[in-house]
């Protein structure tokens, strides 16, 4: 069931399917054509991608080992510097803090957004009809949101006197007066605001896609469980995860991919500040590069943070080659 | 007995308060666009948006800016769609058709390229784009944004093309058509529902997109409407009518194909990677 799923007609995700798809129109099956016509239709989007990919990918690389400051920038010349912007990148006294928080701050985001993304996939499945339309409706609403939107919409939740939220946590009596609390004041405060606001925008994915996946799951398997007396944390043990280990991989995977990336949600409320306590490495790159203009070092971390996710999402590379196989 | 009517009623709960939770920002957001100026800055919030104004909405579209942003948002959006698709309906031929060496590497090529940082490709885009004098224009913006979308076009639609049974091109073959009047008269028609849905994609990326534009664009006449937005915010804190407003102006066409191609966004995103 691996291409197959793709098909329009198939069904929502067919992701965590049993691997019955028939293999209709497999691309390998006509080996018999002139060798040339697929290179000739693959040439246009292979020669732009090698262009704006290929090409970017290296040239970040090169940079990474060039003293590429604001002066490179008029005279297009840069000096070798050989590891010189490692060097400076794993001396910075930012490093450890900056590793230390985007781990945390990913994982926060992805823990968050696959447990409530789970338990919304679960609720919609008991849900009646009725109750589940509207969930659906609010996850595919907050989906919908472009992220610039939610982003701006989120300074006005959180703007410090006219704010709703800070109303709200008041009336609620349980923090004191709020109404005057700037929210980007604290790396602590500033950081969970943005994580707020990304688990918002991500749960959705996540829990229409494991819905997807949870109705699928043959109803005999519970009817078993439960005669075998399993209760429902033990039939969501021994039926629902194993069932869904696909799905729930690929989108931990995914998750964890966005989430190591955010960046338009923390530069927009945060500016990664106050004094880059809210600064992950995507950000610490974007600054060093065009906030500092040092653009050699900001590559180099960039190349750092890119082989990182890369050595992280290792396994999920494997299953993609993998998966490949079946192409 | 009564334990399962408990478990409903907290059942329901559960999801009423989810529901609420996430419907919230988004109901705010309406009813702060819709409200006279001066209540949004009342002691107490108001809750609804009575009595309705549009006078936020008219506030938004009036600042200097908006309609260039709008013009250079579309014709970016536009330019990217049609590089994207017409580009990735051959290569999607070529994949879905044919075997070729250097075929399996491609799509997984396709794959690995989605977990690239998008920050970090953009010092080199920004650093070619300078040395090409290409900042600052329409036309070195769209070509960045090619490259955000153009791998997963070609994936979507890939899958399109693969979901046409193969039999009515070779029964036109047999009838003597050549490869190009198959493509053009029997894969292009059949794969338009594809097409559509992998322009719709296309486009939200690339009316969404902030950071290629927010770096690459230095005058007010060239920003995209995401970049112009949040110049908004930053220039003057204090008109949150119009920004809220501006904000569900720019939201409205992405929740709208959003809503038309949601389906198949899932399906694309998860097919591939999943081995069932």
């Amino acid at each position: 069931m691996s291409h197959t799923t793709l098909k329009p007609a198939a069904a929502p995700t067919g992701a965590a399917a049993s691997g019955e798809g028939p293999r209709s129109a497999s691309g390998a099956r006509r080996g018999r054509q002139p060798r040339a016509i697929p290179y000739t239709l693959l040439a246009p989007a292979a020669v732009v991608l090698a262009v704006v990919v290929g090409y970017p990918l290296v040239r970040l690389v090169l940079i990474s080992f060039h003293d590429y400051g604001l002066r490179s920038l008029f005279t297009g010349v840069s000096p070798w510097a050989g590891f010189a912007n490692y060097t400076a990148v794993f001396h910075s006294a930012d490093l450890v803090p900056m590793l230390v928080r985007t781990a945390l701050f990913c994982l926060a985001l992805a823990a968050a957004t696959l447990v409530i993304g789970m338990s919304c996939a679960l609720m919609m499945k008991s849900l009646g009809k009725r109750m589940r339309s509207l969930m659906v409706f609010s996850l595919i609403t907050a989906w919908a949101m472009p992220n610039i939107a939610a982003t701006l919409l989120w300074t006005w939740l959180f703007q410090p006197t006219y704010g709703v939220v800070n109303w709200l946590l008041t009336q609620t009596h349980l923090f004191g007066d709020l109404r005057q609390h700037d929210w980007t004041a604290s790396a602590v405060s500033g950081l969970f605001m943005v994580w707020l606001l990304v688990v918002w925008q991500s749960v959705p994915f996540v829990a229409v896609t494991l819905y997807a996946g949870v109705s699928q799951v043959p109803a005999e398997y519970y009817e078993a469980a439960e005669l075998d007396g399993a209760g429902y944390f033990r039939r969501f043990r021994v039926v629902t995860v194993p069932f869904l280990r696909p799905v729930l991989l690929l989108v931990a995977m995914m998750s964890v991919i966005w989430d190591f990336n955010v960046f338009n949600q923390i530069w927009l409320l945060t500016a990664g500040g106050p004094h880059g306590g809210t600064s992950t490495l995507v950000v610490w790159a974007f600054t060093k590069a065009f906030a500092s203009q040092s653009y050699g070092q900001g590559a180099a971390i960039a190349v750092l943070s890119t082989a990182l996710l890369t050595v992280m999402m290792w396994y999920y590379v494997r299953r993609m080659v993998h998966a490949g196989e079946g192409l | 007995m009564k334990a399962v009517r408990v478990g409903r009623v907290g059942l329901n709960a559960g999801a009423a308060v989810f529901c609420l939770v996430w419907l919230f920002p988004v109901y705010w957001m309406v009813n702060s666009a819709f409200k006279p100026s001066g209540d949004l800055t009342t002691e107490t919030p108001r809750f609804l948006p009575f009595p309705l104004t549009l006078a936020s909405f008219g506030d938004a579209i009036e600042r200097p800016g908006f309609i260039s942003g709008l013009y250079n948002s579309l014709i970016v959006t536009g330019g990217v769609v049609l590089l994207s698709i017409g580009l990735a309906f051959l290569a999607a031929v070529a994949l879905a058709r044919f075997s070729f060496p250097g075929r399996r590497g491609f799509l997984i090529g396709m794959l690995v390229v989605q977990m690239i940082p998008g920050p970090a490709m953009l010092i080199p885009m920004f650093l070619s784009l300078k040395s090409l004098n290409l900042l600052n224009t329409l036309i070195g913006l769209t070509v960045t944004q090619v490259a955000g979308v153009l791998p997963l076009s070609i994936w979507i639609l890939r899958g399109f093309v693969q979901g046409i049974p193969v039999e009515l091109e070779e029964a036109a073959m047999v009838d003597g058509a050549t490869r190009g009047q198959v493509m053009r008269r029997i894969l292009l028609p059949l794969t338009l529902p594809g097409l559509i849905a992998t322009s719709v994609f296309a486009f939200i990326a690339a009316w969404n997109d902030y950071i290629y534009a927010y770096v690459t664009m230095k005058d007010q006449s060239k920003y995209t409407l995401p970049v112009w937005l949040a110049s908004f915010s930053t220039a003057q804190g204090n008109d949150y009518g119009g920004l809220i407003a501006g904000s569900v102006l720019f939201a409205v066409p992405v929740v709208v194909f959003f809503m038309v191609i949601q389906r198949r966004l899932v399906e694309g995103m998860t097919a591939g990677a999943v081995k069932g």
